[in-house]
């Protein structure tokens, strides 16, 4: 029972979310842009971001059901509302969550004042889950089968990935020429640890039968793989924390990743962007547990022949027809691709407001508009979101961004995004859904960006 | 341009509201499912009464049973209902005993049910026993099952005689899980 509500809260704090970052997308005043797109039109001397502070952000999403179906101080039975929700969603929602920190980064302008390709590196920490609802066990498992005679249930519904790693990159991009810059990004991953089941299948199923009352099959092929988790089920004497601090540093699971990215100006007002973000995967080498159970079993009852020392035992023979087995081999996780593309129109002319007349402003325009589309890998059907957005340059110092979203989280996102460049110093703090905050429990996701970073700002002039 | 900044941040951080929201409600979660399976089956035909030219009036056999034996599985039931339906087509009644017995084979509980002789229109005999409470506790204390059927006097049976004694039976267990 206590193992059910840890899964159960698992799903709902861990519900996974997507990794949408369209507010940070081509937000080139704030650095870490550049990890949505390596080709971004980032332009600095140097920067370097604040340690622990240049990244955080958060992204949980639920496409379902939100905190408030389930936990509502409403008086309502806790069970009654949990059915509302089994029985309210379909296998295809999910339950995601995406949390990055930015342990350090910093970037720098390659040669003087006349070249125009840039080094941008860092590392960061990454939680990502996403867990698909498990409709067809949730109903077994509030139901039963007694009122589902004839349904198959489908065992492909457990679909679960869950992973904690660090990332080191590092990052070039070049202007190539006045209109297209083309950049990339290195990145090794280490796995702290991973857990996956995505590619369970099988089927179970109750029918009125003939010989004997039902006829009850059961096929089954799942598998749940670990890493990295074998030293803590077991009976754990070292430090957590110096072994997550060690697998932080390379000394986990390893592998390896690329991001492309392109920023392309067919005219001086109009832009287009693409990007491909974590082409890469993570080989599981150390500290693996996997579970496997595959098997058919008809399941018919006691079978007395009445022929002496003729027994069959079910429990036997259910063990022998779907063994679960405990591995210890190696595999391989492909980190989840993300594609972003953008296409931009600006206007309005942004030296004539707010004039500092030295002549090295970047921004010609005050305004932008335009749209940006989203997608994601997942275990099954791709996540997409399409945005709208607005730019518009306020301040010297102060750019704000918003945007509207359409994902299936969500059809009414809007998200506000404002980066202010004090001196030297960038702050930049980015939100979506704003309209769920008017009350959050009922959100079915959110998420923010914020950092804090030191920029010297582009030259285009020798000292 | 600060002042934009601190409303937007200040807007963010406390015109966010949420409903009032219990977490503790998840140790109200019980979950009440269903479940039905078979129990058994067997299919004796009329001539298996007959070995060498000699009527068996008694055949019987023992099956292991241990599935109400697993506490983790058996803490969480309320209740079991086993069901049996018998369907002769033999010329000959039966008197049917099921034996529940422990690891001792000493008899916990008997299921006994009367099968009528075949007069040329089936009948099917069925019975419905409930497990709830005490009964429960020797449902879980059993280990084995014990079929045994005495065929009561009648016409004989020879190795060419037709019909068959079937037995379909299922039990339907009801959880709750707490």
């Amino acid at each position: 029972m206590r193992k059910i509500q840890f899964i159960l809260i698992l799903l709902v704090s861990l519900s996974c979310f997507s990794q949408n970052k369209q507010i940070l997308y081509n937000f080139t005043s704030v650095p870490q842009s550049m990890l949505t797109n390596p080709g971004a039109d980032v332009n600095y001397n140097w920067f370097v971001g604040f340690p622990l502070l240049s990244g955080i952000s958060a992204n949980v999403g639920s496409s379902g059901f939100s905190v408030y179906d389930l936990f509502a101080d409403n008086g309502v039975d806790f069970n009654a509302k949990l059915r509302n929700v089994v029985f309210s969603t379909s296998r295809n929602d999910k339950v995601s969550m995406n949390e990055q920190l930015e342990i350090f980064s910093g970037g720098f302008k390659l040669g003087d004042w006349q070249s125009n390709s840039y080094i941008s590196f860092g590392m960061y920490q990454e939680l990502d889950v996403l867990s698909y609802m498990p409709k067809d066990y949730a109903i077994l498992a509030l139901d039963g089968n007694q009122n589902y005679l004839g349904k198959v249930f489908d065992m492909s519904d457990l679909n679960a990935r869950g992973e904690l790693l660090s990332v080191f990159h590092l990052g070039i991009h070049k202007k190539v020429s006045e209109k297209l810059i083309l950049g990339a990004r290195g990145k090794i991953y280490s796995s702290i640890f991973n857990v996956s089941s995505t590619k369970n299948s099988g089927y179970f199923y109750t029918i009125q039968g003939t010989n004997s009352i039902y006829d009850q099959v059961i096929s089954a092929n799942g598998l749940v793989n670990t890493s990295g988790l074998t030293n803590y089920i077991d009976n754990y004497s070292g430090n957590a924390k110096s072994d997550i601090m060690k697998k932080t540093f390379f000394g986990g699971n390893l592998g390896l990743g690329l991001d492309l990215g392109l920023t392309y100006y067919p005219k001086e007002n109009l832009q287009f962007t693409a990007s491909l973000i974590d082409i890469g995967f993570i080989s599981h080498t150390k500290e693996i547990e996997s579970y496997r159970w595959k098997g058919n079993y008809n399941y018919v009852g006691l079978t007395p022949d009445f022929i002496l020392g003729n027994s069959n035992d079910i429990l036997d023979e259910f063990n022998d027809a779907i063994p679960l087995d405990t591995l210890h081999t190696k595999y391989t996780t492909w980190r989840p691709l993300k594609f972003n593309s953008s296409i931009q129109y600006s206007f309005g002319d942004g030296r004539s407001s707010d004039c500092n007349c030295t002549g090295d402003k970047e921004n010609k325009y005050t305004n932008s508009v335009g749209a940006q589309l989203f997608a994601m890998s997942t275990p099954r059907t791709p996540l997409m979101a399409l945005t709208a957005f607005y730019r518009r340059q306020i301040f010297d110092s102060l750019e704000m961004k918003a945007t509207y979203t359409v994902d299936s989280f969500s059809d009414k996102n809007i998200g506000l995004g404002l980066s202010t460049t004090l001196g030297k110093v960038n702050f930049y703090l980015l939100a979506d859904n704003l309209l769920e905050f008017k009350d959050v429990s009922k959100a079915n996701s959110l998420s923010f960006q914020l950092g804090l970073n030191i920029i010297f700002p582009n030259k285009n002039t020798p000292d | 341009m600060n002042k934009f900044f601190g409303i937007f941040i200040l807007s963010v951080l406390f015109l966010s509201c949420s409903s009032d929201l219990d977490f503790d409600q998840v140790n109200d979660l019980e979950l009440k499912p269903v479940v039905v399976a078979n129990l058994a089956s067997f299919d004796i035909k009329a001539s298996q009464f007959v070995i060498g030219g000699v009527e068996q009036p008694l055949v019987g056999d023992v099956m292991n049973f241990k599935v109400f034996n697993d506490v983790n599985f058996t803490d969480n039931i309320s209740r079991t209902d086993l069901f049996f339906e018998f369907n002769n087509t033999i010329n000959r009644g039966y008197q049917i005993n099921l034996y529940f017995l422990d690891a001792n084979d000493s008899k916990l509980y008997t299921i006994p049910v009367s099968v009528p002789a075949y007069t040329g229109t089936s009948s099917i005999v069925t019975k419905t026993e409930i497990f709830e409470n005490a009964t429960l506790d020797i449902l879980k204390q059993t280990k084995k099952i014990a079929f045994l059927i005495t065929m009561l006097p009648g016409p004989p049976l020879t190795d060419s005689s037709l019909g068959s004694l079937k037995m379909r039976s299922s039990a339907t267990i009801y959880f709750a899980v707490q």
